[in-house]
């Protein structure tokens, strides 16, 4: 499913937009580690943890989008680390298990209709 | 069934269960009959179709049952060949939706012990597209690990090697990197250059990532940890060396600090979303060999050592 469709449909709001990648699942977790060792390639990453290291482990896993839940601050700093690698970032005033809930219902849909 | 039980040694083939969905495998064309329909008829199509079962649909491909040849046979026995089938069938029949797993469709074989599962169009759907058996599925993983091991012959023909071209260039570049004490912000950085630089040697994807994940811990803990050291990362023709050294205080002990959770992380570092005990053991999970000395007089030396051929 496209990044744009998840946007629209989720009601993300954009805070850095660089590319509408093509998001085929998803991770959420808070402990860099854990999403460094269980994420997929060409996602989306739900968290709360938002400092420039998100990018850089973003980077390395190819997570092509992070969504901040709850609204979490999102400072400069980060936003032009993340407009320097290409790294998508979204945010929402919702909960990460909202967010969740509506992301996995959205993917499944979309892959139940191929 | 033993692709789930023999997890060990059929590695590959559990991991393809969690991917492969069950429309990738099932067949589609069901052959089918209404629920008017004699087991007489059914017999004669099952012996001309080979089949062993076949499912009952509605005018709008609504499950209604399910025949067997069991059933056809019993049919026989008890002399009500020639009766409709709908006085007889199975209603209750076990289905599985096409945006499954075959993991779940296997569990569902082993729990049931059917020989088919009809598939519905989604979970909340009666509408059959088509129908899985235990030989759709090894048809599925055997031409899937067949790709695989096509892909495996090819990277061997390109990538288990640098060429001697990148081989002098990744040479003559010393790749070294301070990495400071509590340099939280920073820190993803050494990974990142890696990963670009690996990126230009055209290194298989998957290889790049490991690297990547043994660099980003290794620089963590070191940021974490310690009062500040450096990575070097070196390439020889077919390996990735690299060596995470720190200036103390070392590690107390190591079997301790290699079991996953295990952390000495402060409250305010585990809020930020490290030092979740999970470093070392992510490093030793995507090097091909890890050598750990520490001395709590002059620091810890990691050596880690990724093969190119993955």
């Amino acid at each position: 499913m496209r990044l744009s469709q998840i946007i629209t449909k989720c009601g993300l709001q954009k805070v850095v937009f660089c590319s509408d990648d093509e998001i085929e699942t998803g991770y959420c977790g808070d402990l860099m580690s854990d999403v460094i060792a269980n994420s997929a390639n060409n996602s989306i990453w739900i968290t709360i943890q938002a400092h420039k290291n998100s990018v850089a482990v973003a980077l390395i896993k190819d997570i092509k989008a992070i969504v901040f839940a709850n609204n979490v601050e999102v400072n400069q700093e980060l936003i032009e680390k993340a407009k320097e690698e290409g790294i998508n970032l979204l945010r929402s005033e919702r909960n990460s298990f909202h967010i969740c809930g509506l992301l996995y219902q959205f993917l499944e849909a979309y892959s139940e209709e191929d | 069934m033993s692709i789930l039980h023999s997890r060990e040694k059929l590695t590959l083939a559990s991991e393809l269960i969690y991917e492969i969905k069950v429309k990738d495998a099932m067949t589609r064309g069901v052959i089918f009959f209404s629920q008017e329909a004699t087991f007489r008829e059914i017999q004669l199509s099952l012996k001309k179709n080979r089949i062993s079962g076949v499912p009952i649909l509605d005018e709008n491909k609504n499950i209604m049952g399910i025949i067997s040849i069991d059933n056809v046979i019993t049919a026989l026995d008890k002399n009500y060949v020639n009766d409709k089938v709908k006085h007889y069938m199975t209603r209750d029949v076990i289905t599985i939706p096409q945006h499954y797993s075959l993991v779940s469709a296997i569990k569902k074989f082993e729990r049931y012990k059917f020989g088919r599962l009809p598939v519905t169009k989604n979970t909340h759907s009666n509408e059959i597209t088509g129908i899985l058996t235990m030989g759709d599925i090894l048809n599925r993983l055997l031409v899937n690990i067949q790709s695989i091991a096509e892909n495996v012959e090819r990277k061997e023909d390109h990538n288990t090697q640098l060429s001697e071209k990148m081989f002098k260039q990744a040479k003559q570049k010393r790749l070294r990197f301070e990495v400071k004490k509590a340099d939280f912000d920073n820190a993803g950085r050494v990974a990142s250059i890696i990963r670009k630089y690996f990126q230009q040697l055209n290194i298989d994807k998957q290889v790049l990532r490991r690297v990547a994940i043994v660099c980003y811990e290794a620089e963590m803990n070191i940021s974490i940890h310690s009062l500040g050291g450096y990575i070097a990362i070196e390439v020889d023709k077919s390996n990735v060396i690299i060596t995470a050294i720190d200036f103390g205080p070392g590690i107390p002990d190591i079997e301790e600090a290699m079991k996953p959770g295990f952390t000495t992380a402060s409250e305010q570092i585990r809020a930020l979303g490290f030092g979740a005990g999970m470093g070392l053991p992510n490093i030793k999970k995507s090097a091909d060999h890890l050598d750990l000395e520490s001395s709590m007089e002059t620091g810890t030396i990691l050596k880690a050592i990724i093969h190119l051929g993955g």
